[in-house]
């Protein structure tokens, strides 16, 4: 579950926008306010699998400061994706809110 | 979803440069992270070791990116195998055993695959080979099945029969064929018209016959054919032997039996048809005046487009009714039957071949199921490595993975070399003279290679897989906490073990009684009687020709001076001749309708018998009893009255009440008319196809007053009788230079050759269950020996409490007993129930023969004599020393 949970994080924010590996652990953690934090071992991986599944796409580029740098975009059916787990995930979320506040 | 693919492309082929990029791409995010953290105010290497603490390890990412990837497992294949190498080495005898097992099965049953395969499943090699048919003749109430067909009822088939398309007759003998001035007798065939055209296969060079040429030659005598400018066609292998594969030899002239034939064309090489063996074909008119009541003529025939084999039948047999109606006394109860071509060639040897197979797959088993034994045994000696190794941290699948890919690599090197045995045994095979039809088209094609490569597939699961999983699947912890060689042994541990060395006896027994019921079989053969003594004999067939012995009066002086001189040779005890001899394949061979004189000459009493023209003496020769009245003698001459000698059966059948001598048998030799003969003796039954065949209903007559060209010779002598072999070819060669000695050879020989099948296959499987005897004591010994060595501590204690040497001996000689035992009554039921693959080669021995019964009850004895040794292994350890080390 947290695996899935990290590559829906990691589909919405290429969502906003190509990013590299870096970026993308930045992101995740200034949205979260500090609260979530990536590491190598797991941030890596999951990318791979993404790309594997063809829900990304990547790309060597020349970053900001002139590095060259793996730049990640999301593929059409990245966002099919994206989209449909995001549903998903608000379904659950609300019906976990539901049933925590029951109790 | 293409770009899924592409990255599933770069991870099979560029896997160097996605482990690079992996690596640039963690450096690049640590430098990034600690670049941020010194814009943040810390000093260089301090941010660097703060990066490195919040991202993690960047090589574990990259091991972990790089297992997660698909072809990873390449490069781990490749350190296991360079592992099982260094292990290899390590044991050269355990892997020198297990290569020789494993590449002797697969040759083995690679190389009788694909025998097997060309004889049975291969189409023959000609158009549409499924088409093409044989015809026998049979008639129920004379007992006749499956013979040849008459050659006046042929011409009438060909007419009649529309869902044939074609009906092609061939009769094959041996005549003299002269290129230049050598002289050599060839197996000839002479053919009608459809013949060629119905096969379909056209000349290689030249043509076939015209329907013209067919037409003119007419036979009037089995020797060569009458009529103007006689043509014939050569086999490839005579034109590239005698002709050097010249092109140019169409239209050259050669003599067959002395007269000049001209040669119109050469076949293709592998056309077998009659025989591998013809080597000249010559055209063969039947249109005129034919017998229909003599059935020696081979017949092949095509279906019609559209028409099955069943219809075809059911119309044939219509005419062949038709025919019987217009000609009953000829045809009376006469009709025709189809089998397949194919069918017809392969006969029976496809169940011998997969007989065959079978067993040398059981040997490929048992040989694995040993290294699985052997490999396991050893496998639990290095339980210790194991351990450690899960302590570390190795998953089960990887460590199964690299103990397989040990046992993996063996087979693959052995089912290489395996493969490499079977091409050349096949090439071998080709050059013997082994019971096989169709064995020239036998070739190591890419159906056995891939039947080698399942094969060895198979091997390695069932040598590598059990010790494989067994091993990866051992404790972690107690084999850790105690020293290796002290580890007890838990039941469980063991199971897959013993449950191996009980398939492997069981199988074992298998082959053993199959084998040990062929050898009594092959004894069996062997002491029949087969009412003539080969011994000391040699034969062989002499083809006089019409131009040169056209007469009778120069046939009869021919033999007479051949006998004559023969028997003059010092150490020649007897001389004689006969049409055709028993077990010899070549000579005229016919069967003419016989009947007692005083009997009313209906159709009911008329009676097809075997003929033979046998010479004075042949009875003596061949070591045949008068059983009543006399052998034939100078008296039986020419102008004298008829005489004839009955096989007893014959005698028995005609006369039931008693003593046929003196009686007249009527004979309808058709061509010449029906005459009375008078029956002067009786002479005992032989069993003419050989030991496996029954005797026939035979009548003799004289040579002097029937004459025949073709004779076969046959001559006794007191010692060996291949030595009479040059004396007897220098008579032949000083009476007639033209006529040369043709296949002679002992009648010994030719008498087994007419059960070689038998003695081939009792002498395959007899190896085979010798191995797999082996083998499974080999196993046996090693599980034993395994036993000891792991309970070498309870052992110990067992000898310190008091055991003396008997019990002990027992108590691990029990053990192997008890396997034994279950493996031999597995085996009796998969015995019992592959009984009928066995039941069909054997020749008067029933399945529950007690040798084959007591040679595997002999198996657990003999295991238990082999047990003693690791037995005896277990009374020498030193409880002393056992007890100090714990």
């Amino acid at each position: 579950m947290a695996v899935e949970k990290l590559e829906l994080l990691i589909l919405k924010i290429l969502a906003l926008g190509a990013q590299h590996g870096y970026g993308i652990g930045q992101r995740i953690e200034q949205i979260s306010g500090g609260a979530l934090r990536v590491t190598l071992g797991s941030l890596y991986p999951a990318l791979q699998r993404l790309e594997k599944s063809g829900l990304i796409d990547a790309e060597w580029k020349a970053s900001d400061n002139n590095r060259r740098a793996r730049y990640y975009r999301i593929t059409a059916e990245g966002r099919r994706r994206l989209a449909a787990d995001q549903k998903e995930w608000d379904r659950v979320a609300a019906a976990m809110a539901r049933i925590l506040k029951a109790t | 979803m293409l770009n899924g693919l592409r990255f599933r492309w770069r991870e099979l082929w560029q896997r160097g440069r996605l482990d690079r990029e992996a690596q640039a791409e963690l450096d690049l995010h640590l430098e990034l992270a600690a670049a941020a953290k010194v814009a943040e105010g810390l000093d260089p290497a301090e941010a660097r070791r703060q990066a490195r603490i919040e991202l993690g390890d960047p090589e574990e990412a990259r091991d972990v990116l790089r297992e997660a990837r698909t072809g990873q497992w390449l490069d781990t294949l490749a350190r296991d195998a360079a592992l099982g190498l260094r292990l290899m080495k390590k044991r050269p005898a355990f892997t020198a055993v297990s290569l020789v097992s494993i590449a002797l099965g697969v040759a083995g049953s690679t190389s009788l695959f694909a025998v097997a395969d060309a004889v049975v499943r291969k189409p023959l090699p000609l158009p549409d080979p499924s088409a093409l048919v044989r015809i026998y003749d049979s008639n129920v109430a004379k007992g006749v099945q499956g013979s040849g067909v008459a050659t006046a009822n042929l011409v009438d088939w060909r007419r009649r029969v529309h869902r044939l398309r074609g009906i092609g007759g061939h009769y094959t003998m041996g005549r003299t064929l002269t290129v230049g001035e050598e002289s050599e007798v060839v197996l000839t065939a002479q053919v009608t018209e459809d013949f060629f055209p119905l096969l379909g296969l056209p000349a290689a060079v030249g043509r076939t016959f015209t329907a013209e040429e067919t037409a003119r030659s007419v036979f009037n005598v089995a020797a060569a054919p009458t009529g103007a400018d006689p043509v014939l066609v050569l086999a490839d292998g005579l034109w590239r032997r005698r002709f050097g594969a010249d092109p140019g030899v169409i239209g050259r002239i050669v003599l067959l039996e002395r007269r000049p034939f001209r040669v119109v064309g050469v076949m293709p090489p592998g056309f077998a048809i009659p025989d591998p063996d013809v080597q000249v074909f010559i055209p063969w008119g039947l249109e005129g005046d034919e017998p229909r009541d003599q059935h020696y003529v081979s017949a092949v025939a095509r279906l019609a487009p559209g028409a099955t084999l069943r219809q075809a039948e059911e119309e044939l047999e219509q005419v062949a009714r038709g025919l019987a109606e217009e000609h009953p006394r000829t045809n009376e109860g006469w009709t025709a039957s189809l089998v397949p071509l194919q069918d017809d060639i392969v006969g029976d040897s496809g169940r011998t071949l997969f007989a065959l197979l079978g067993a040398v797959a059981l040997v490929l088993l048992v040989a694995c199921a040993n290294l699985g034994v052997l490999s396991l045994a050893r496998g639990l000696e290095r339980a210790h490595e194991t351990s450690i190794r899960l302590a570390l941290g190795a998953t089960r699948g990887r460590l199964l993975r690299q103990y397989f890919t040990e046992s993996l690599l063996v087979c693959a090197a052995g089912g290489v070399l395996g493969a490499f045995f079977a091409g050349l045994a096949l090439a071998v095979l080709k050059r013997t003279s082994a019971p096989v039809p169709r064995l020239h088209e036998v070739a190591f094609e890419p159906r056995a290679v891939l039947f080698a490569l399942m094969a060895t597939s198979v091997a390695a699961l069932v040598a590598g897989l059990p010790s494989a999983w067994r091993r990866a699947h051992s404790e972690a912890a107690p084999t850790l906490s105690a020293a290796p060689a002290r580890v007890a042994g838990g039941r469980r541990r063991h199971a897959l073990q013993d449950a191996l060395v009980v398939a492997e006896v069981a199988t074992t027994v298998v082959l053993l009684a199959s084998a040990t019921l062929l050898v009594r079989s092959y004894h069996r053969l062997q002491s029949v009687d087969p009412g003539f003594d080969p011994r000391g004999v040699v034969v062989a067939p002499i083809f006089l020709d019409m131009e040169a012995y056209g007469s009778g009066d120069k046939s009869r002086a021919y033999y007479r001076t051949l006998i004559d001189r023969l028997e003059a040779l010092p150490g020649v005890v007897s001389a004689g001749g006969a049409t055709a001899l028993p077990a010899s394949p070549l000579g005229p061979d016919f069967e003419r309708p016989v009947w007692p004189e005083e009997s009313p000459s209906d159709e009911s009493v008329r009676r097809p018998v075997w003929v033979r023209m046998v010479t004075t003496h042949y009875f003596r020769t061949l070591g045949m009893r008068i059983v009543a009245g006399r052998d034939f003698n100078e008296g039986d001459a020419p102008g004298a009255d008829r005489t004839v000698i009955l096989g007893q059966s014959l005698a028995r059948r005609l006369w039931p009440s008693g003593n046929a001598v003196a009686h007249r048998l009527m004979v309808d030799y058709s061509t010449s008319g029906i005459y009375p003969y008078q029956v002067v003796g009786i002479v005992n039954d032989v069993r003419f196809g050989g030991p496996r065949s029954d005797p026939r209903l035979e009548i003799y007559l004289p040579h002097a007053q029937r004459p025949y060209l073709v004779m076969n010779i046959a001559v006794r002598g007191t010692g060996d009788p291949r030595l009479l072999i040059a004396p007897v070819r220098e008579v032949l060669h000083e009476i007639d230079p033209r006529k040369p000695a043709h296949a002679m050879q002992a009648l010994d020989d030719l008498v087994g050759a007419t059960y070689s099948r038998d003695r081939h296959v009792m002498a395959v499987l007899s190896a085979f269950a010798v191995v797999a005897v082996l083998l499974s004591l080999l196993g046996v010994h090693a599980i034993l020996l395994h036993r000891v060595r792991e309970r070498t501590r309870e052992i110990g204690i067992r000898i310190a409490v008091g055991a003396d040497d008997a019990r002990l001996l027992w108590w691990i000689a029990a053990h192997g007993l008890k396997l034994t035992l279950a493996g031999v009554m597995l085996g009796g039921l998969l015995a019992a129930a592959s009984s009928r693959a066995v039941s069909a080669l054997l020749f008067g021995v029933g399945l529950t023969d007690p040798a084959a019964i007591l040679a595997v009850a002999a198996l657990p004895l003999v295991a238990l004599v082999v047990s003693l040794h690791p037995a005896w292994r277990a009374t020498r350890i030193d409880a002393a020393e056992v007890l100090r080390a714990g």
